[in-house]
């Protein structure tokens, strides 16, 4: 899931302090799960500002609101209206949701409220770790299921790269060397072997060297 | 303990004194720490005075007087 985390709030009081309206707006899929953009989140943002709004003494209204998805027209059904009345937006989805509303409300101003920071998963509770930088050409079945994309400091797809320190990257010793884990992997399955083999060059157009990728359904 | 602790980040965030909230756990038998808590809890409101809130919304109260009054 793509995971946010929120500005500071004097970033987005900043943004934010000049309109006359704003309606915060969560997004309750991805960055809800990370706590930071969610329907919850934005009630909580929307109270802060007011706050700030009060002390300062701007006028201001600020509502809250929120959807499942910023990035599908369908979800914006119920709240397209109210939207349409609004003199700004402050989205709290990822980077996608905030260049959504963008394009479809093309006169409204849209403010981003978090950081899209990675892809990732929870491997435990409060805890988010990047995974994948959907690199467009997937190498995880040659890795044993660990990505030298994501998960190598340095990239590298014939590792590691002579840096690593009892299973640590020399970044740090809080990061796990990936080339590392793919041996004790494929060690694990029994297949070994695999990491004989040596990786060609990989074909970085197909990532964001490419320019913006897009992908169509065939029959829609 | 958590979630307050959450709450009074908020709070410092928006320059509300942190101090303004507190949670207690209490059982229904410590009726005399419950009135040491209401006593303590009630000193300390009293010594912060009126939260920044209250002060900003009682000036604008005041000029909506003022100006209501001159209109």
């Amino acid at each position: 899931m793509i995971v946010g985390e929120q500005k500071p709030f004097e970033e987005i009081w900043d943004m934010v302090k000049g309109h006359k309206q704003i309606t915060v707006l969560g997004c309750n899929t991805c960055v809800s799960v990370c706590h930071q953009g969610g329907s919850k989140e934005a009630e909580i943002l929307a109270s802060l500002l007011r706050m700030r709004a009060t002390q300062e003494e701007v006028e201001i209204i600020i509502e809250n609101d929120g959807i499942e998805r910023q990035c599908e027209h369908p979800f914006f059904d119920k709240i397209s209206d109210n939207l349409q009345g609004s003199e700004s937006v402050l989205s709290l989805a990822c980077g996608i949701g905030v260049q959504f509303i963008a394009g479809k409300y093309p006169s409204l101003p849209v403010y981003p409220a978090l950081n899209t920071t990675f892809l990732g998963d929870v491997p435990a509770e409060g805890v988010f770790m990047e995974k994948c930088q959907a690199c467009g050409d997937c190498v995880l079945g040659i890795t044993g299921g660990i990505c030298p994309v994501s998960r190598c400091c340095k990239r590298i797809f014939n590792g590691p790269c002579g840096g690593s320190t009892n299973g640590k990257c020399e970044i740090s010793k809080d990061i796990d060397c990936a080339w590392q884990l793919v041996v004790d992997r494929l060690e694990a399955l029994g297949k070994l072997d695999d990491y004989e083999k040596i990786t060609p060059v990989k074909d970085w157009s197909k990532d964001r060297s490419g320019g913006p990728r897009t992908f169509k359904l065939e029959g829609f | 303990m958590k979630r307050v602790a959450k709450v009074k980040g908020y709070l410092q965030l928006v320059g509300i004194d942190p101090r303004r909230v507190e949670f207690y756990n209490l059982s229904a038998a410590q009726g005399p720490r419950w009135a040491d808590i209401c006593t303590e809890f009630t000193e300390r409101i009293n010594s912060l005075g009126p939260s920044p809130i209250a002060i900003a919304l009682q000036k604008k109260k005041a000029n909506t007087t003022v100006e209501t009054q001159a209109a």
